[in-house]
């Protein structure tokens, strides 16, 4: 089977999974991030054999890392309202999270995206960390600059290269093809160097247009992207990398 | 330690003491894959791009004595909050020596996503079961016999027996999934690694964490600088380096039968505790990978 993680709310997730049944992947099954707290029965093991996750949801349905062939994984959190205000809350929060790094990971390739130690699906990075990436695999960059005095709260404002509101423009990188509108060769390449350095293989991109010399200047990137802006190719390309590399 | 170490050296280095952040500011730039920027404490200002080196070992600014009683929202929380998150930044990107940058120190985070890291390297892992079902750690106790059970993230971080008083309160796991293992009996061993040098210190105890062997009615533990095997040696220096990692402390167990199980990699290792036991000097090869040995 393939199986497709992702939030209840994920307009995006919900979006590919109708358009990989449509592609053929079948059986494919949609696994929202909503029920996993409420599953009725986890058994993950490792050890001297390969590491294995079983999981019985409470609609019934097991999912068995042996039989899955390939996961589009869009989890970025898990969801522990029912815990809210339990003594030992933050405690579970913890070990959940520990434990789903772990689940995620024992899923068998191909696995988009894989979890990392920085997050469920796929490294998050500082925008610091992007840009610099970013310079690395050639594309135009703005000048980055952080201050200690800086009047900004990340614990509740993220950084951005741009101002609010700032017109931008996505594409997709999903395996070794970009997917969005066309830029120059020099800038897709770097896109696809970016998302190599970044081990990260559904990468979405922005950029702000500018006056370099592309006109376009690298905005910032994640590993959780818009994916309705791929439209069919981006699907077809999914679809692809998911059948092809089980 | 290490900075004696680097007085020892002879080596030019700047100590920055956290508590004393209301006399520094920082500028992190970055261009074209290059970070630079400066440091500035009190009138002296330093270019980041002269640093070579750096180790960190930086505490939660909320619980610095300047700071605990002051309101998240304070100017002075913030000041520290930005600094030593301007110092974190640049620490991810400077193309220096670095002990350790925080991305690879998170795969300590999920104790069995390490372990899942640590087979590719060669080590055995404890046979491990994490669920929420008592039924399925009844059958793992009986064919295991002796097992533990501990966090899965670093949080509360004590390995505990599996006893029979336990049973009585099994079913609380269907809360939470539970981390257990097979028990191994063994030599603890911690190996400290930094870059290519090895250090390791075995552990003689009665108690089923040797960290907490006196909550746990045993003795104190004995430490014992010991040698290991080049070819083990060599596993240790690639599981570091492989997980990004420029000092670790291994922990390991090895059999009567000579196998390696391999617990985790902590990636800020409290190698001052096994160098005040054993006197290896884990702090000067640090010091000296710093300047660039």
């Amino acid at each position: 089977m393939w199986l497709v993680l992702c939030s209840a709310q994920d307009i995006s997730g919900l979006w590919a999974f109708q358009g990989l049944q449509l592609r053929g992947l079948r059986p494919i099954e949609l696994v929202t991030a909503e029920m996993l707290p409420y599953s009725l029965k986890w058994e993950h093991t490792l050890g001297a054999s390969d590491p294995s996750i079983s999981v019985t949801l409470l609609d019934g349905r097991v999912i068995k890392s042996g039989a899955v062939r390939g996961v589009l994984n869009r989890l970025t959190h898990v969801p522990l309202q029912h815990l809210a205000g339990a003594p030992d809350y933050d405690y579970a929060v913890q070990e959940y999270t520990a434990f789903f790094m772990s689940w995620l990971f024992a899923l068998p390739k191909p696995v988009i995206n894989r979890a990392d130690a920085q997050g469920l699906c796929g490294a998050w990075r500082h925008i610091s960390e992007w840009v610099w990436l970013a310079g690395r695999a050639g594309l135009p960059t703005a000048h980055y600059r952080q201050r200690s005095t800086d009047q900004i709260d990340e614990t509740v404002e993220m950084r951005k290269l741009h101002p609010f509101g700032t017109l931008t423009v996505g594409v997709v990188v999903v395996g070794e093809r970009v997917i969005g509108p066309s830029f120059s060769p020099e800038i897709l390449a770097g896109c696809l160097r970016l998302a190599e350095l970044s081990k990260t293989a559904l990468l979405g991109i922005e950029f702000a247009a500018s006056a370099s010399e592309n006109g376009w200047t690298f905005a910032g990137a994640t590993p959780m992207p818009e994916l309705r802006i791929g439209g069919e190719p981006l699907l077809n390309a999914l679809a692809e990398e998911l059948y092809q590399s089980s | 330690m290490v900075r004696k170490a680097l007085d020892g050296l002879g080596e030019r280095y700047l100590l920055l003491n956290q508590r004393q952040f209301s006399i520094m500011s920082m500028t992190l730039e970055i261009a074209g894959g290059r970070s630079m920027g400066h440091l500035q404490v009190n009138s002296d200002s330093y270019p980041l791009e002269k640093f070579t080196a750096v180790f960190t070992r930086l505490m939660d600014y909320r619980f610095l004595p300047e700071l605990k009683d002051q309101p998240e929202s304070s100017p002075q929380r913030q000041l520290c909050r930005n600094l030593l998150d301007t110092l974190n930044r640049w620490a991810e990107v400077a193309p220096a020596r670095v002990v350790n940058r925080a991305a690879p120190m998170g795969s300590n985070f999920s104790k069995p996503f390490q372990a899942q890291l640590i087979r590719r390297f060669g080590f055995e892992v404890p046979e491990t079961l994490i669920t929420n079902d008592p039924e399925l750690v009844k059958v793992f106790r009986a064919r295991h016999q002796r097992i533990i059970y501990k966090s899965i993230s670093g949080v509360r971080s004590i390995v505990q027996t599996f006893n029979d008083g336990d049973m009585d309160r099994l079913e609380s796991i269907r809360w939470c999934p539970t981390q257990f293992q097979a028990f191994i009996d063994g030599t603890n061993v911690r190996v400290h690694t930094v870059g290519q040098k090895v250090f390791a210190t075995a552990i003689s105890t009665d108690a089923t964490d040797y960290r907490y062997a006196h909550r746990q009615g045993g003795n104190p533990a004995e430490l014992k600088a010991v040698e290991l095997s080049d070819d083990l040696a060599e596993m240790c220096v690639k599981l570091s380096a492989g997980l990004g990692l420029a000092l670790a402390g291994i922990d390991l167990k090895i059999t009567k039968d000579n196998r390696v199980y391999c617990f985790e990699v902590n990636p800020s290792p409290a190698f001052s505790y096994y160098e005040a036991n054993t006197g290896q000097p884990i702090a000067l090869a640090v010091a000296g990978y710093l300047a660039g040995e």
